[in-house]
């Protein structure tokens, strides 16, 4: 049996009006969702509203979810949909302003870690936006190649091409650190 | 030998145990989603809604061709309409299950939309440029305007009907849906001049019928770009009030 079977029998009965079902699946499904906003270099508190938003939006369109298929890449497209809207808005709002503002890379980059070493955030902070999404979503939320493709709108090769790229990167950063911190 | 793979792997396995959510922000959300929560009843299946798209697409091209008249289909061969329609056929039935696809969130894509309008404009002219021969750009405008018009008006209801059976579905990417759907209208239109129009000169066809896919790809997603940036002014402005 698929590990999210239940998750996919939880959106079924959330379409039914379950308030049970949907609660479950708020609260099993929140913390990913909420790390895969901070990871995407948002601030604690503007990844604790897209949260919210991407919720919202689930409920408004929960019909458009289809018994029977995965979930995530549903979730996940939707997740995705949110955080691009609100990256957009953000990048109209500092051109208004005309402030010089820290690149949302370099800003996720240069949050700390912990003493077992540099947290997800600051690590995936390196990558380029869409290899951090690739990976969060294959490593935090459990998604197969596949579930991602269909999340992210893309091929199987893509997302394979792209979390290669970004393990490579991620060895090569770790190796420096721990050759800086040896020297 | 590299020496980090192991932490790698550590700090990634750490971040699947991912750290909970305050639980006020679930009580906020919980809040804001289950009181008055009502049974939906969930889209087609893909396969029903591919099915309405092409009969839709058929009754409004081949509808109108009768109106207009068959006079195309009359100087045809039997193996020209054969490959000129499962030409359109084929690219209709990819444009109509990407317009599915593309409403509802996480679907598994059948092709990117700007390559499914240049393949199937790129078949089509192939096709009518080995049918079909004629080349003199006499009357070429003149004859070529009237045949993109009447294209361009079937494909317009074509897409305002698509758009009705795709109406409940949620596009996470509105330009890409647009376009999906605004190549099936062009193909539509298509359809309609292969049936109606007698004029079989290469250039014509290649130039004048084929326009319609292009031209409804663009359209679809110029309309769908203007309606998604019109209601988030709107909520703008809401918000703002």
């Amino acid at each position: 049996m698929h590990p999210n079977a239940n998750l996919e029998q939880l959106m079924a009965r959330y379409q039914q009006g379950d308030s049970a079902a949907a609660l479950a699946l708020i609260e099993r499904l929140s913390p990913p969702l909420h790390r895969f906003f901070l990871v995407q270099a948002v601030s604690r508190r503007d990844a604790g509203d897209l949260l919210q938003e991407t919720w919202l939006r689930i409920h408004q369109v929960r019909h458009t979810y289809r018994p029977g298929e995965p979930l995530l890449p549903w979730l996940y497209a939707i997740a995705r949909h949110i955080r691009v809207d609100h990256y957009r808005k953000t990048r109209r709002r500092e051109m208004r302003e005309q402030q010089v503002e820290v690149l949302p890379e370099m800003a996720a980059a240069a949050r700390g870690g912990t003493e077992q070493g540099p947290d997800l955030e600051a690590l995936l902070g390196a990558l380029p936006e869409s290899q951090r999404e690739v990976i969060t979503m294959l490593k935090v939320a459990g998604m197969s190649l596949e579930e991602v493709a269909r999340a992210t709108a893309s091929s199987v090769g893509s997302v394979k091409q792209k979390a290669h790229r970004a393990y490579q990167k991620l060895r090569e950063l770790l190796r420096v650190r721990a050759d800086e911190s040896g020297a | 030998m590299n020496p980090e793979p192991d932490k790698l792997d550590q700090i990634l396995a750490r971040a699947a145990g991912a750290e909970p959510v305050a639980p006020e922000l679930v009580e906020r959300i919980s809040g804001a989603v289950l009181p008055g929560l009502r049974p939906v009843r969930p889209m087609p299946s893909a396969e029903a809604m591919v099915a309405a798209l092409l009969l839709l697409s058929v009754a409004v091209g081949a509808g109108a061709a009768a109106i207009l008249g068959m006079q195309g289909l009359a100087i045809l061969s039997g193996a020209q309409a054969l490959l000129i329609f499962a030409a359109i056929g084929l690219s209709g039935g990819l444009a109509a299950s990407q317009s599915a696809a593309e409403m509802v969130p996480g679907s598994k894509a059948m092709a990117n939309p700007i390559a499914l309008m240049l393949g199937a404009s790129l078949a089509l002219m192939g096709i009518f440029a080995i049918l079909f021969g004629g080349y003199a750009m006499d009357a070429f405008v003149p004859q070529g305007v009237p045949c993109l018009t009447a294209g361009l008006s079937v494909a317009l209801p074509a897409g305002g009907g698509a758009w009705l059976i795709l109406r409940r579905g949620f596009a996470v990417d509105r330009a890409a849906a647009g376009s999906a759907l605004g190549t099936l209208a062009g193909l539509t239109g298509v359809t309609m001049l292969e049936l109606h129009c007698p004029n079989l000169r290469a250039i014509h066809v290649m130039a004048w019928h084929v326009a319609v896919v292009p031209l409804g790809a663009a359209g679809g997603a110029l309309l769908a770009w203007a309606t998604h940036s019109l209601g988030a002014k709107r909520n703008a402005a809401e918000l703002m009030q």
